[in-house]
């Protein structure tokens, strides 16, 4: 039988706390052996064994991405490949796309058109509200059977209090999660009639001012976010706030963790590396829901992740086509792509010492497992083998030109650290030149 | 020195001003002398005779491209434009391509096949320009972008303020009314500050943009304050088609705390004057009886420097492209 030998490798395994250098032997699929000590003899006259040099390489549990949009540019197959190629073995997909997700025989028909045993795992948020209308509960307890894992309006808000409340308790009832893009979109303009020329386009500040563009202020996150947390108090919910994006947010929701509600949340790589100042040139790239904050709420991000106050980092993918891009800011589409960036913009983070390694590679992988109550990845013996295997190191320029999708908000951006392999299921889901090169015999 | 002073600018009145670009986007970057260059040079066709020849440019065709109603830049870039002796082709694209699904891009690009040297722009969308910019090969002017800018007005009501006090430098100018939406007081607010006046801005608060102050200027609520010793008291047109109905109370209210009346009027410095880039709702930005008194109005004399000024600088955008 086939054994595949990953050759002093440093292995990364946050559900133990463990990073040390060791061989990991592959055999059937599952994870046969890990040690220091290697008899490489008994192995070369075996023709069937694989052996790579990972001299250099680390292996780690594949992320788990809990935002992605499957956007008009897409289709399900396509992201998957995309998100093995990006260390992505497992991820949860809105239910903003067309057809809406917003019944159980849909999300069976995911589940079912998604089961490639090669590919990530995908899973479902469903529709929060009918048709995501914000007025009417879904049959969030069908979906839930289903599989669906919690329910969203995805990228607009729950808007309405007593829906709000309603939902949450509902949800309590069969244990998932309401996931909440925190916004009042009337204090942003949102719910403005699309033809008028008040909807908000950016963060308010200097830069909306100079720029002429409307401004959404940074509190029109918070507001909704200290409603929900009454309401998930008055109803004993799990409340996820999405994409956190400000200062207040981080402090607010601080506090309420301290006060031993249930409430979680993530935040994704253009909030923790990028600010507003971004948007000088109206480079659609950049334009984004919630919208690219002020420094000092980067920073109030960083600190969040730093104290374990966010408890994970998701792609919030939300990739867009050229045409609905190359557009003046105001008509242009909001959104910008995720999943091939995000395990080097986290990486990025370990490069400048704001996070060791260890707790880079928890946000990306156990950290969001644990909020949905998913068994935790863990790379031990006689486990599935289930990992990545990645450069921490490796030199390179993001460009535009050699992403999958599109647009970008870190093009040409210098960062180090590179996925050479994904393993999903014990078997290769991806693998690129440089690893195969490693191959010894 | 001062009379060396003078010397020069006549000279380089007498010739085209050269710029960095051969578009004009924005005024924000610009340098002061460039300012004072196009300036001198629109002074001097302002002191022109009407029947003096200024055909420099035949065979320049210049694409009037307006995707917003306007009446009085678009006829004096046109002015401009046939003074100089270039072509005009005046296309108003307000219901036209845009309702029909085609993207602004694909306009663009097909205007730009027709090979224009000049497209002139009014959009409703802030930065459109820009986009035209990246894509196009001929030069462009920003007409007015959203609430972004307006640069060939800033240009024309410098002139109007030199031509009527002199100079700019240390001037006190007030700028009134609805500032978050107006293109025109971001381009005045950048050209005075960058050439050394003390620039205030007065309106209701809910009409203020966010950290205006950051730009240079002083922010008043108050318009007494706001205009007491003030030189220049400069209006602008409040642009309900910009708003969502929960700026201002009513235009009532909005002309008793800030329509410009004699009372408010006697706080700035007694030779004050009054400008308007239009058009002006009478009774509610200005008292009627004001805007119409010549001795304190530069209101026509605004319209009258647009001319003069877009000549300047479409004789310069050409002659800063055929030197790069």
């Amino acid at each position: 039988m086939t054994h595949t030998i990953f050759k002093s490798i440093k292995l990364i395994n946050p559900a133990t706390n463990f990073n040390q250098r060791v061989n990991v032997i592959i055999h059937n699929k599952t994870i046969m052996n890990i040690s220091k000590d290697l008899n490489l003899e008994k192995f070369n006259k075996d023709n069937q064994t694989i052996i790579y040099d990972c001299e250099g390489l680390t292996m780690s549990p594949g992320i788990f991405d809990i935002r992605v949009n499957i956007g008009k540019t897409e289709n399900l197959k396509f992201t998957q490949i995309t998100a093995a190629e990006s260390g992505i073995t497992s991820m949860i997909i809105l239910p903003n796309q067309t057809p809406k997700l917003n019944n159980p025989s849909i999300i069976d028909h995911i589940k079912r058109q998604s089961e490639d045993i090669n590919l990530p795992k995908v899973m479902v948020y469903g529709a929060a509200t009918k048709d995501l209308n914000g007025l009417e509960i879904s049959e969030i307890g069908l979906m839930s059977e289903m599989g669906a894992i919690g329910f969203t309006n995805g990228n607009k808000s729950i808007k309405n209090s007593l829906v709000m409340r309603r939902l949450m308790s509902y949800a309590t009832m069969i244990n998932r999660p309401i996931i909440q893009h925190a916004e009042d979109e009337d204090l942003s303009g949102l719910n403005q009639a699309s033809t008028t020329s008040v909807r908000g386009e950016m963060n308010e500040g200097e830069i909306s001012t100079r720029l002429g563009l409307i401004g959404i202020p940074a509190c029109a996150e918070v507001i909704m976010i200290e409603r929900d947390i009454r309401l998930a108090k008055l109803t004993g919910a799990h409340y996820h706030v999405a994409h956190v994006s400000t200062r207040d947010s981080v402090n607010v929701i601080r506090e309420a963790k301290k006060s031993g509600l249930n409430i979680t949340c993530d935040t994704a790589p253009p909030y923790f590396s990028l600010n507003e100042s971004k948007l000088l040139t109206y480079n659609t790239a950049f334009k984004l829901s919630p919208p690219l904050r002020s420094e000092d709420d980067r920073l109030a991000i960083i600190e969040g992740i730093q104290d374990g106050t966010i408890d994970a980092i998701a792609s919030d993918h939300r990739a867009r086509s050229k045409d609905t891009k190359v557009q003046p800011f105001s008509a242009a589409s909001v959104g910008a792509s995720g999943i091939e960036t995000l395990f080097s913009i986290t990486l990025d983070l370990v490069h400048k010492k704001i996070i060791d390694i260890n707790k880079a590679i928890s946000f990306l992988t156990i950290n969001p497992a644990k909020i949905f109550g998913i068994d935790s990845p863990s790379l031990e013996e006689e486990k599935l083998a289930d990992f990545i295997v990645f450069d921490e190191n490796e030199p390179y320029t993001i460009k535009k030109e050699n992403l999958k999708t599109s647009p970008t908000p870190f093009d040409g951006k210098k960062i180090r650290g590179k996925i050479l392999a994904t393993y999903i299921n014990g078997q290769v889901a991806f693998m690129n030149q440089i690893f195969k090169n490693k191959i010894i015999k | 020195m001062n009379k060396l002073f003078k010397n020069n600018s006549k000279v380089s009145k007498s010739v085209p001003v050269k710029l960095s670009s051969h578009h004009l986007l924005a005024i924000e970057g610009m340098q002061k002398t460039e300012i004072q260059k196009l300036l001198d040079r629109a002074d001097h066709f302002a002191n022109l005779d009407k029947n003096t020849d200024t055909k420099y440019l035949s065979g320049y065709v210049v694409l009037n491209v307006f995707f917003e109603n306007s009446t009085r830049t678009r006829v004096s870039f046109e002015l401009a434009a046939r003074r100089l002796g270039a072509e005009v082709i005046n296309i108003s694209l307000i219901n036209s391509s845009i309702k029909k699904g085609e993207s602004l891009l694909d306009t663009a690009s097909t205007l730009n096949a027709m090979k224009p040297d000049l497209l002139i722009v009014r959009h409703p969308h802030s930065g459109a320009p820009l986009l035209f910019a990246e894509y196009l090969s001929c030069s462009i002017i920003n007409a007015g972008d959203g609430r972004h800018e307006h640069p060939t007005q800033a240009l024309l009501d410098a002139l109007t303020i030199k031509r009527r006090v002199g100079y700019l430098e240390g001037l006190k100018i007030s700028i009134c009314g609805d500032i978050s939406n107006s293109r025109v007081a971001r381009s005045n607010i950048h050209l005075l500050t960058t050439m050394g006046a003390e620039v205030r801005c007065v309106a209701p608060s809910t009409l203020m943009p966010s950290s205006l102050e950051k730009l240079g200027v002083k922010c008043f609520n108050d318009m007494n304050e706001g205009i007491k010793d003030t030189d220049v008291v400069m209006l602008l047109r409040l642009q309900n088609e910009r708003m969502s109905g929960t700026e201002n109370p009513s235009e009532r209210e909005y002309f008793k705390f800030f329509g410009l009346d004699e009372t408010k009027l006697s706080m700035a410095s007694p030779n004050a004057v009054i400008m308007h880039p239009g058009p002006m709702n009478r009774g509610v930005e200005i008292a009627s009886a004001l805007a119409d008194d010549t001795n304190r109005s530069l209101i026509k004399t605004q319209v009258e420097m647009g001319v003069a000024v877009r000549m300047s600088i479409i004789e310069a955008l050409n002659h800063s492209k055929n030197k790069t």
